[in-house]
């Protein structure tokens, strides 16, 4: 009897499996990435000489590279124009900083930072979601202003909407969400509206709105090669004092070190994010 | 009256038994038709997956991300709690629109938005390649959709996974070896807040109470599980968060770039040369022409050419 019971919770599964693919699969033949059926905001577009032989593959350009690391109090952070010398001065775990006669015993680490290595993204049309676009150049409205009277506008049922449960703005337009089904493509079916924008009225378009779902995504640790940790630095010295002296001592050449690009200290109690970012950025 | 009532009960143990080699039967052809349903639903499956993986390829975001060189740029306070628990990353990811270039064809991107549009509204050019006399015909390059989007990561310095916890212990039982085990500060551990276990993933989130325990532990590709007298070791592996933002198709108008045709019939193979002399041509201005960017053409094999958002930092936070 298990071997029939294991079989028939096997087919189950299996029958989900080809259920799950069978929806996939027709989400991707209703609205092929190429070939969206409804409009969408423009961009301006240019061919800079990027081209390979034979036939179309996806391509994306990664850029605004943006990672902030918390540093604990009684850190810093030592940034060197050479990554050899930040090499050279990781060589010893610990360093000891002579000051006025007393030592200042510290530690040194290699620093590490998660980025994104690879991603899978795919799109289908969401029925809970609409674009609205056709905003006049001239707005003069803060995005909060903006998107609150575009929720309040179309929170309304008397204007063919219902509860927003999420907003955003995007660089064509503001993407709404709303709680209820049927809500999104009652408004698409509609099409053009006339919202009152502060000082005037202005026609407003909602079609529908493609979401995005991460497929899969990997993040790997990328070393810093110019950066250095310095941990553990007792509490002895007030920071403009510290940071010269981490300088002055990172720069001696008899220690291993050299010319130091940037120091940043945080001073033991408080907490600082350093903010690292790619250079096209 | 006795030998009746063995033959009544004979006759039962034998109906019994017809019975059970019935059953038996029964269940032995259920599960032979089930396996072989099973095997055509495993097939339908790895076909659908194949079919998948192809439109994969074309019409979705699968990227490869190469590395990109980063420096420090400042330091600021942290303004909230989460701020300071995860190591954060954000990026903008925006797709290069493809179009493939046929046998013929040629695309030319000039300095100026008014050059091209003056090229295309004159639409017949007549050029001089090599030896040869062409007409090229100048239009708007047709393009296809992309999608733009921010990716926003959170590695947590306060929490990790934890893989390949052996099926041994239940549920509750388990979660306590797991606290237990990864409060150990000889081993690296520390305070735990919470455990979540999922028994049947034989994996477990474990949160700590102060920063720090888990970059220590991580730093190590496994860490001992005391199980009763057995120390078994469970892959540790750092808790991400990963979502998008500002997710956004939007259809590709080039107004620099301009398609010409006619180039089909050229004797010449020398794609470069033909280059050349296109750009030499729509580069005078008594032509129509101006400053020009870059040619390309296509003399053969299709080439697929790859077109880029015009400005950067398109988003403004």
């Amino acid at each position: 009897m298990s071997a029939l019971q294991a079989l028939q919770e096997e087919q189950a599964r299996l029958k989900i499996r080809l259920q799950e693919l069978q929806e996939l699969q027709r989400n991707l033949r209703d609205c092929p990435q190429d070939k969206v059926p409804f409009p969408v905001p423009e961009s301006p577009l240019v061919f800079r000489g990027h081209f390979q032989e034979g036939k179309a593959t996806a391509k994306s350009v990664v850029s605004h590279v943006r990672i902030c690391y918390p540093l604990p109090g009684g850190s810093a952070l030592v940034t060197f124009d050479d990554p050899n010398v930040a090499k050279q001065v990781l060589q010893q775990k610990e360093h000891q900083i002579n000051v006025e006669g007393f030592r200042l015993r510290v530690q040194v680490q290699p620093l590490e930072l998660p980025v994104l290595t690879s991603i899978q993204v795919s799109s289908r049309k969401n029925d809970q979601r609409v674009l609205v676009s056709g905003f006049p150049a001239e707005l003069k409205l803060s995005e909060e202003e903006l998107l609150d009277k575009l929720e309040i506008f179309f929170g309304k049922t008397k204007n063919g909407g219902g509860d927003v449960e999420m907003r955003e703005l995007l660089q064509g337009g503001v993407m709404l969400g709303f709680t209820e089904d049927g809500v999104a493509q009652h408004l698409c079916q509609m099409g053009q509206f006339t919202v009152p924008l502060g000082k005037q009225q202005s026609c407003l378009t909602v079609s529908p709105y493609m979401s995005g779902k991460i497929q899969k995504a990997e993040v790997r640790p990328q070393p810093v090669p110019q950066s250095v940790l310095v941990l553990n630095i007792p509490d002895v010295l007030d920071s403009p004092e510290l940071q010269d002296i981490l300088e002055i001592h990172f720069q001696k050449p008899t220690r291993g070190g050299g010319e130091v690009e940037a120091v940043t200290v945080v001073p033991p109690g408080q907490r600082g994010l350093a903010v690292f970012t790619s250079k096209s950025g | 009256m006795a030998a009746d009532e063995d033959n009544k009960e004979q006759v039962l143990k034998e109906c019994e038994q017809t019975e059970e080699v019935m059953k038996d039967k029964q269940n032995q052809k259920l599960i032979s038709e089930i396996t072989k349903e099973n095997i055509q639903l495993k097939e339908e499956i790895q076909k659908l997956e194949a079919e998948l993986q192809e439109t994969a390829r074309t019409s979705q975001i699968n990227e490869d991300i190469p590395e990109t060189k980063i420096k420090f740029t400042s330091m600021e306070n942290p303004e909230s709690d989460s701020e300071f628990s995860n190591i954060s990353y954000s990026c903008q990811v925006s797709s290069k629109v493809p179009y493939e270039l046929q046998k013929g064809q040629a695309l030319i991107t000039f300095e100026k938005e008014e050059v091209a549009q003056n090229v295309i509204r004159m639409e017949r050019h007549h050029v001089q390649v090599q030896n040869e006399n062409v007409m090229l015909m100048a239009n708007p390059v047709p393009l296809h959709s992309g999608v733009k989007f921010q990716v926003h990561v959170a590695v947590s310095k306060m929490k990790i996974n934890v893989t390949d916890i052996p099926d041994e212990l239940p549920e509750s039982q388990m979660r306590d070896k797991l606290e237990l085990s990864f409060s150990k500060s000889r081993n690296g551990g520390g305070e735990v807040e919470y455990v979540e276990y999922d028994k049947q993933t034989r994996s477990a989130l474990i949160a700590f109470v102060e920063s720090g325990v888990a970059d220590r532990i991580l730093k190590m590709k496994d860490y001992p599980l005391y199980i009763n007298q057995n120390c078994h070791r469970v892959t540790v592996s750092p808790y991400t968060e990963t979502h998008l933002k500002k997710f956004q198709v939007f259809s590709g108008v080039t107004k620099r770039t301009v398609l010409l045709t006619g180039l089909k019939d050229l004797q010449t193979t020398d794609e470069e040369a033909v280059e050349d002399f296109v750009s030499i041509h729509f580069q005078r201005e008594k032509n129509g022409g101006g400053e020009v960017e870059v040619v390309k053409c296509s003399l053969g094999q299709p080439h697929t050419a790859y077109f880029e958002e015009e400005t950067d930092g398109i988003y403004e936070n």
